[in-house]
């Protein structure tokens, strides 16, 4: 299994930009899980990746070969050893919105 | 005014630490107060919601809530006047598993001498109360707050369901009072064991009048009076209330100000009864009222306000002041300082008397703190 981490993160993977881990063969797992398990080598990773839940963060956005798991079976997306794991800041996130069932929510300590 | 890479403060040198929608910036100046040096920004592209300072002498050390939109929300702290950050790979604020909260937001840092000279208080998005004992770097939740009875009856405002102000008690290390949004005031008389609502007398806007302490009550800001802890100046969401109870009751003194819609509220840092305030037009126009930004101080408890501005734009100013964009530092005159949603930064050297810009030109302005270096 292959992360590839975007630059934001690399400083907390010892500035590499793709992280493999093992998994035996017969082992399927969901994407969080995956990233829990990477978080025990790279905490700041998981902490940056996922919430305090263990859900997606909702501005970042995790491919799973190549499909956007926030449109397939999100978090519980299932991965394989030669699953290869995208993660990306989401656009969304430098707009000083946040989105929560679909109502938009100003951050920022606005007023 | 002089930009440089690094503060290298002497004692007795004040910094003004201002946090941005997009970093944190240090001004320092002497005590007189007249000309400021600024380096920073820090924390690139992070909004720093919040500021504390813990003035230990041999390594005094600034700490920042600091917020990313994608990656979340830590404290980190600097013990070089911000030449260098610590940021925590693991997050040091936490809600527990299976609370099914989790961490927006740290908009207070509290440092509270009388509990403690390593603890600090951290106040959230989602709203709960965190306890630090380690000068900051790791973080509890204060059960009794995060399972309160009343939390189901708790609302968000436009920014979140936020516990933004955290008043620890100047004389009793028992009692702490905390502002939430939108739930008001509650206060702990046992060291955080159990939590009373403290809301008697103030207006509340946005529910049924026949409960008129609970729910949607907005505090913005909470301020002790210098001489008197049992007196509390309250900037609420519609109204401007004074507490001469330690909060069981509160009184309106709003009459004389032009709105009573605002965010912070300052004491005065040494005398009695003063205290200041920025009034916006209304809720619905979150700015200056006509343009012109005015002060507002009383120098007798809110029983009369006078209105300060002598420097500050009195046309064409349409931008906001934040509820943690205003302060006082502890000097004699005191000083005052106030920072804006469209990058200004104010500052006065005489009580407010007058003002004059620092800077015109930075990021949003979240969070002003000022402190005298030891």
């Amino acid at each position: 299994m292959r992360f590839h981490l975007p630059s934001a993160l690399r400083r907390w993977a010892g500035g590499n930009e793709i992280v493999e881990m093992s998994l035996p063969l017969d082992v399927r797992m969901t994407v969080s899980e995956a990233i829990l398990m990477l978080g025990r080598d790279y905490p700041a990773i998981r902490q940056r990746v996922l919430d305090d839940q263990n859900e997606i963060r909702r501005h970042v956005n995790v491919f799973v070969d190549g499909e956007n798991v926030r449109y397939t079976q999100g978090g519980v997306t299932p991965v394989s050893n030669d699953t290869e794991i995208w993660i990306y800041p989401a656009l969304s996130g430098g707009c000083g919105c946040r989105f929560d069932d679909g109502r938009m929510t100003i951050d920022q300590k606005s007023h | 005014m002089e930009h440089t890479e690094s503060i290298t403060p002497q004692a007795g040198d004040l910094l003004v630490i201002v946090g941005t929608v997009k970093g944190v910036f240090i001004f320092s100046t002497n005590r007189e107060r007249t000309r400021f040096k600024v380096a920073g920004p820090w924390l690139k592209g992070q909004s720093i919601y919040s500021i504390a300072y813990l003035a230990d002498r041999r390594t005094p050390r600034i700490l920042v809530g600091n917020f990313s939109m994608h990656w979340g929300a830590v404290v980190s702290w600097s013990e070089d006047f911000g030449a260098t950050w610590i940021e925590p790979g693991d997050g040091n604020v936490k809600f527990p598993q299976g609370s099914g909260l989790s961490l927006n937001a740290i908009w207070a840092l509290e440092t509270a001498p009388l509990v403690g000279p390593d603890v600090l208080f951290a106040g959230t998005d989602p709203a709960a109360l965190y306890r630090s004992d380690d000068r900051g770097e790791t973080f509890r939740p204060v059960e009794s707050l995060l399972q309160h009875h009343e939390r189901p009856y708790w609302l968000p405002g436009f920014g979140g369901l936020c516990l933004h102000t955290i008043l620890p008690h100047p004389r009793d290390p028992q009692c702490i009072y905390v502002g939430i949004s939108a739930a008001g005031t509650y206060r702990t008389n046992d060291g955080g064991e159990t939590w009373t609502r403290r809301n008697k007398g103030v207006k509340m806007e946005g529910g049924p009048p026949h409960a008129p302490h609970f729910g949607p009550q907005c505090a913005h800001k909470m301020r002790y009076d210098a001489k008197n802890p049992a007196r509390i100046y309250l900037q609420n969401h519609p109204g401007v209330y004074r507490s001469d109870d330690g909060g069981d009751s509160w009184i309106d003194i709003g009459n004389g100000l032009p709105s009573v819609f605002g965010f912070p509220i300052v004491a005065h840092p040494s005398q009695g009864d003063t205290a200041y305030l920025i009034p916006l037009e209304s809720d619905q126009f979150r700015v200056p009222i006509d343009g012109a930004v005015k002060v507002w101080r009383t120098r007798d408890a809110g029983e009369s306000w006078a209105p300060l501005g002598e420097g500050l734009p009195q046309r064409d100013a349409w931008f906001s002041v934040l509820r943690d964009a205003f302060t006082a530092d502890g000097l004699d005159p005191a000083g005052l300082y106030f920072g804006t949603r469209g990058g200004q930064l104010f500052s006065s050297a005489d009580e407010g008397e007058s003002w004059r810009s620092i800077a015109d030109w930075l990021p949003a302005v979240l969070c002003v703190k000022a402190v005298e270096v030891r």
